[in-house]
């Protein structure tokens, strides 16, 4: 039986009554890779080590609820003794010490880390163009984009290579590629999940989650992928709730927001019409709707657009040739092996930041820009915490249309950071997040958002289970897949 | 932004422009700036600057060792070291 495009839940299913034995599952999960191997999801297999354990779970079976499962590791986690690049020829040769707490808090749930997957180089990108390790294919179409950061983490999901995938989300690099590709991703609140030994882009923003085919999957892998931890001095130190218990209990009366100032007037006709169809779907599940104002939202992107910059300016200073990554060759002096290491080893988006982020930080900008940003976070932070008062949910398009063409966004990169325009305020407010596929536009899948209030996770994967378990969008699947 | 800003920036970020790229960079760079100078348009008068969503105050914990000094790890993972050090060109004559 196939193992292709099945969830968690059946794969656990299929394990249990040993309709695959481990090793099977495993070996199949390679074999899709290789025959899928033009989509050019994974950076670093991790073949040899996965069949190990695969085969020691056959002899000795674990109780852990991810025993066995398949995962993708985006490659911005440091993994124990398995190269970390981020995306980027800076670290193409780091070999990562140590695990990150999240990365080691799935797998001692058993599941077992099957590869690095590829990425937007350092997380900044909203198309997967910018890893130095090649374009990723979208599953649905050759010439189309995944989205990013994490769009080999999506393209993996969505050509049905693995059941799930470890992603992180600083402006919808969770929710934006799963869009795209037809998947589930959720982002959940600023803290739940721990940063330590993520590749930091930008730390007040930066936030890990799951993407998978369906948000009970999503909720299952957020149980352990959720924990407080003492390295990480932003982690949160919440209960943690069973993210999967209320997934079934109905949403009636349930109250979602939607937000006036997204003007979706200038979206596309499908792209409106897909939406009016999820809300009147929402409506027959019982939700009721009301207009929310966010009157400072539409500078969310300008907000992010300085905070970001600065502080990826402040975090990438770390690569400087000395402790760890490239090197360049020869250096006359230490000036000279710091800049001709960081030019050869950054690509031109991740210089276009430092620059941007530089700029705003310097004497005479400060307040101008960076100190100005930060108001106006609280201002948005400020509009949400008042919306929240009156819903239980806001809802949106994910993005402003499905996935479009490898280079179509040509040479202005303001046109690339407008694809993250509803997905953004979350990160600046820290809230949950999630993107659900809702619809298909020309043979291009495209996903619906839910934001949820500060640690209401469980409500945000209620109101998707209650979706997917009376729609099928989440198992359309796309064709031209190798088996 | 003119060529001088940038290169002074470019020189803050330890990076170096050549001059194909500096000219799209500089445009680039200008572009985005006058983007974010939306932000002008929000009234942010007495309003507190927001570091990060969680305003809790760092959390400290207890002094104790909790990792081995695992040097030789870390040293290997450097693109120079020798036994003890980093190794860099020299700063000193």
């Amino acid at each position: 039986m196939s193992i292709q495009y099945k969830s968690i839940a059946e794969l656990k299913k299929m394990l249990n009554n040993n309709e695959i034995s481990n090793a099977e599952l495993i070996k199949e999960t390679f074999s899709l890779v290789k025959s899928n191997a033009e989509i050019n999801a994974f950076i670093t297999l991790n073949d040899e080590e996965s069949i190990n354990k695969a085969n020691k779970l056959d002899d000795c079976p674990s109780s852990g609820s991810l025993a066995g499962i398949p995962i993708a590791q985006k490659d911005l986690f440091c993994t124990k003794d398995l190269k970390t690049t981020c995306g980027s020829n800076m670290l193409s040769n780091f070999i990562p010490p140590y695990s990150a707490t999240v990365v080691k808090n799935l797998e001692n749930a058993g599941c077992i880390s099957i590869g690095k997957t590829n990425m937007d180089e350092f997380a900044m990108g909203s198309s997967n163009e910018t890893s130095f390790y090649g374009k990723v294919q979208n599953p649905w179409g050759k010439n189309l984009v995944p989205g990013g950061s994490s769009g080999g983490a999506a393209a993996a999901v969505a050509a049905g290579i693995v059941p799930a995938a470890s992603g992180t989300d600083t402006g919808g690099s969770i929710r934006q590629p799963a869009s795209l590709c037809g998947v589930t991703g959720i982002k959940p609140t600023y803290g739940r999940i721990s940063r330590w030994g993520m590749i930091a882009f930008a730390s007040s923003l930066d936030q890990a989650g799951p993407i998978a085919r369906t948000a009970e999957d999503c909720a299952t892998l957020l149980n352990e992928m959720c924990s407080h931890d003492e390295k990480d001095t932003t982690s949160l130190n919440e209960d943690i709730p069973d993210f999967t218990e209320n997934l079934n209990s109905p949403i009636n009366g349930l109250k979602i927001g939607i937000v006036k100032e997204f003007d979706l007037s200038k979206l596309d006709n499908e792209v409106v019409k897909v939406f009016e169809e999820s809300k009147k779907h929402y409506e027959s599940l019982g939700a009721e709707f009301i207009e929310i104002s966010l009157p400072n939202i539409s500078l969310s992107v300008p907000t992010y657009y300085v905070v970001a910059p600065a502080e990826c300016s402040s975090n990438l200073s770390r690569f400087d040739g000395v402790k760890f990554g490239k090197r360049c060759e020869s250096p006359k002096n230490l000036e000279e092996l710091y800049i001709k290491t960081r030019s050869e080893g950054f690509g031109d988006e991740v210089k276009r930041r430092i620059l941007i982020g530089s700029y705003v930080l310097s004497a005479g900008f400060y307040d101008a820009y960076y100190k100005k940003a930060q108001q106006v976070r609280r201002l948005i932070k400020n509009d949400f915490d008042s919306a929240f008062k009156s819903v239980d949910i806001i809802m949106s398009p994910t993005t402003r249309g499905p996935a479009f063409e490898v280079g179509s966004k040509g040479d202005d990169p303001i046109q690339m950071y407008l694809e993250d325009l509803f997905t953004i305020p979350a990160n600046l407010a820290g809230l949950p997040a999630m993107s659900i596929p809702n619809g298909i536009i020309d043979n291009k899948p495209i996903g619906l958002q839910l934001i949820g209030n500060f640690l209401d996770e469980s409500r945000l994967l209620q109101a998707a289970h209650n979706f997917q378990i009376s729609t099928d969008w989440h198992l359309k699947t796309p064709r031209g897949i190798k088996s | 932004m003119d060529k001088k800003t940038v290169s002074t920036i470019a020189y803050l970020s330890r990076l170096s422009l050549n001059e194909q790229n500096e000219d799209k960079i500089t445009k680039d760079l200008e572009n985005i700036i006058k983007f974010v100078d939306q932000l002008n348009t929000a009234n942010t008068e007495n309003i507190e600057p927001l570091a990060s969503p969680l305003e809790k105050t760092a959390k400290t914990r207890s002094d104790n060792v909790s990792a081995k000094n695992r040097k030789e790890v870390f040293l290997e993972r450097s693109p120079k070291s020798n036994e003890d050090y980093f190794l860099v060109p020299r700063v000193v004559e």
